[in-house]
């Protein structure tokens, strides 16, 4: 009786420690940064192959299919082992750019992510001469990503969602998604952090060059990563190289060990950053460079995300945005608006049901405002410039409203425009099934 | 009701038998082929590594680093013969860097699969020189040490460089 308790009690404990592990509640924060900063370096990379797609990966290019397909084991797949015409490589490759940037900016995230997948695996397969370190590591953060709850924030998606949730009442929040399967899923990610290193380590220790502690000097002395500067130095100073040889593989076995803890991971993910930054401008490898980092950053933990919002909310202060609550059109604008201030700072006011005690009604007949924590107010398109490069969500606008003497010479007539016949457009919008009528009725 | 109440649970052993296997993939990846410990679960795991490519052995940099250089030369009828190398005017800051780099290794590496068709390519492209025929040849530089570059020489220099020839392709009659 009292072994099967122990026994019992053993596996409870295994339990507990394995969603310990495993299933810790997270945001999806981490991940989100992976995905833009991967979405991003993926339409990059493959759009600069444009000029290069049927050389690639075409019938008659640098690897023509029967050398592919000699190469061929069970299971490796790839579409272009199927559909191998031109035009269709040219319209998948369309295709794929376009899932680049919906992946980057988090639109329709759910399935778009999985065209990712099989299309850059299909693109390694199709021609193995040109895969190196990053196609791999994309793949398996790919994975990684398409079974995790990826697009709950920091995305197009996440903004229509509250949109539509403020559509209902400009006030409402939709609180932020977490799950114990995002927790899963970063655990998963860092994981494959950590195993890179670790076997990267472990295939240095096998090698002569990096025990000898050559390996930076061979580097920089070869044909591939050659860089005058960098030999002028080491060559009279041979040390900067065996310490940077021993710091490499010293890094790359600590990281897998000490990463884990609180006290030292700090310490461990700026060195893999600064490592990867190195390789970047000393080696020229930008892309591998800056796909580890995102990976790396799987480690930065949701917390410190959240405190760096609070530092940055702190630091601009708080914002008011007055409106016409009357104005159907107005309120649609303004759920778009604020459907990118993921880290709310900005309140709203209706000056129709609660008038703002800084700006009188008179003057919020013509144009919204917008009450400065130094008590200052600015009307229409300047209220608009002003919240545009501070809040994170819609720094994307910057370019619309800060390009130099166009922006404001376009920005304001269309801006009074727009107020002078919000009516008409809100007429023309409103459709009574939306809460917009309701609020409107309020 | 039954269902209900085991509908987590079973979520919960779904997701986590889908953590061991994943993690196991991982870590069992990057293991060379060697010992029974390894092949056994390595077997089973072969189709899902594959699939999604994740069979990498993660060994940058190592056990040697690059310094393998392709050139080519072309040759025409009268005998005349000009060098390139591919990859000498591509961007450093340009992915095609890469590329063509991999491209060259692949040539290096597998000729038997890769040269006579970059041949057939290489014909093409100079053939406003009327090529007969395209040999590629390996350059290995190494053996260059600091003293070396302190007494004014470089790394890409002759004396530090030996050739190979990797193979000739003979172009098609025009």
């Amino acid at each position: 009786m009292m072994f099967t308790r122990l026994i019992g009690d053993m596996f409870a404990a295994l339990g507990r420690a394995w969603s310990e592990i495993w299933f810790q509640d997270s945001p999806t924060t981490p991940l989100e940064i992976t995905r833009i900063g991967v979405g991003a370096a993926m339409l990059l990379h493959y759009t600069l192959a444009i000029p290069h797609l049927f050389e690639m990966y075409g019938k008659d290019g640098w690897s023509p299919l029967d050398a592919a397909l000699s190469l061929r084991e069970p299971w490796m797949q790839s579409i272009f082992f199927y559909f191998d015409a031109p035009w269709q490589l040219a319209a998948f490759h369309s295709l794929f750019l376009l899932c680049c940037a919906a992946l980057m900016v988090g639109w329709r995230t759910s399935w778009v992510k999985w065209i990712l997948l099989v299309g850059h695996i299909s693109y390694v397969y199709r021609n193995l001469t040109l895969v190196y370190g990053v196609d791999w590591i994309v793949s398996s953060l790919l994975f990684i990503m398409c079974v995790a709850p990826v697009g709950r924030a920091m995305s197009l998606d996440r903004v229509r969602a509250v949109r539509k949730a403020k559509l209902g009442n400009l006030e409402a929040v939709l609180p932020p998604y977490h799950s114990p399967w995002t927790g899963a899923c970063i655990r998963l990610m860092q994981l494959q952090m950590v195993v890179i290193f670790f076997y990267s380590a472990i295939s240095k220790l096998h090698a002569d060059i990096w025990l000898n502690g050559d390996a930076v000097w061979i580097m920089f002395t070869s044909d591939d990563y050659y860089h005058s500067t960098m030999v002028a130095l080491l060559a009279s100073h041979y040390w900067i190289g065996n310490l940077a040889t021993y710091g490499t593989i010293l890094l790359e076995i600590a990281f897998p060990f000490l990463i884990w803890q609180r006290s030292t991971r700090p310490y461990l993910l700026a060195a893999a950053i600064i490592l990867h930054l190195l390789f970047a401008f000393l080696m020229g490898l930008f892309y591998f460079s800056f796909v580890m980092i995102m990976g790396h950053l799987s480690f930065v933990r949701p917390e410190w995300w959240a405190a760096l919002g609070a530092a940055w909310k702190r630091a601009i202060g708080e914002m008011e945005m007055i409106y016409d609550g009357r104005c159907g059109f107005c309120v649609r604008s303004m759920a778009w608006f604020l459907a990118f201030d993921g880290l709310r700072q900005i309140k709203v006011r209706n000056f129709r049901t609660d008038p703002s005690p800084v700006v009188s009604d008179a003057q919020m007949e013509k144009a919204l405002y917008l009450v400065l924590p130094d008590g200052r107010a600015l009307p229409g398109f300047e209220a608009y410039r002003y919240v545009v490069p501070r809040v994170p969500g819609l720094m994307w606008q910057v370019p619309l409203f800060y390009l130099p003497v166009l922006s404001r010479l376009i920005g304001h007539p269309i801006y009074n425009w727009i107020a002078s016949h919000r009516s008409l457009l809100s007429s023309m919008l409103n459709r009574p099934a939306t809460g917009v009528v309701g609020q409107q009725k309020q | 009701m039954i269902w209900d109440r085991w509908r987590p649970r079973l979520i919960y052993l779904v997701m986590s038998a889908f953590l061991a296997w994943h993690a196991l993939a991982l870590v069992i990846a990057p293991v060379p082929t060697s010992s029974e410990l390894v092949d056994a679960p390595r077997s089973i795991l072969q189709p899902y590594i594959t699939l999604l490519r994740m069979d990498n052995p993660w060994s940058f940099f190592a056990p040697t680093i690059g310094g393998a250089e392709l050139r080519y030369i072309v040759e025409d009828a009268t005998g005349a013969r000009a060098e390139f190398g591919s990859a000498e005017k591509a961007s450093w800051f340009h992915p095609e860097h890469l590329w063509l780099k991999d491209w060259n290794y692949s040539i290096i590496d597998n000729p038997e699969l890769y040269a006579d068709h970059a041949g057939e390519l290489l014909c093409r492209k100079h053939a406003s020189m009327h090529p007969v025929s395209i040999t590629f040849v390996e350059r290995v530089h190494g053996g260059f040490k600091p003293e070396d570059w302190l007494n004014g020489k470089r790394p890409l220099d002759p004396e530090f460089t030996r050739e190979k020839t990797v193979q000739t392709v003979q172009c098609p009659a025009p």
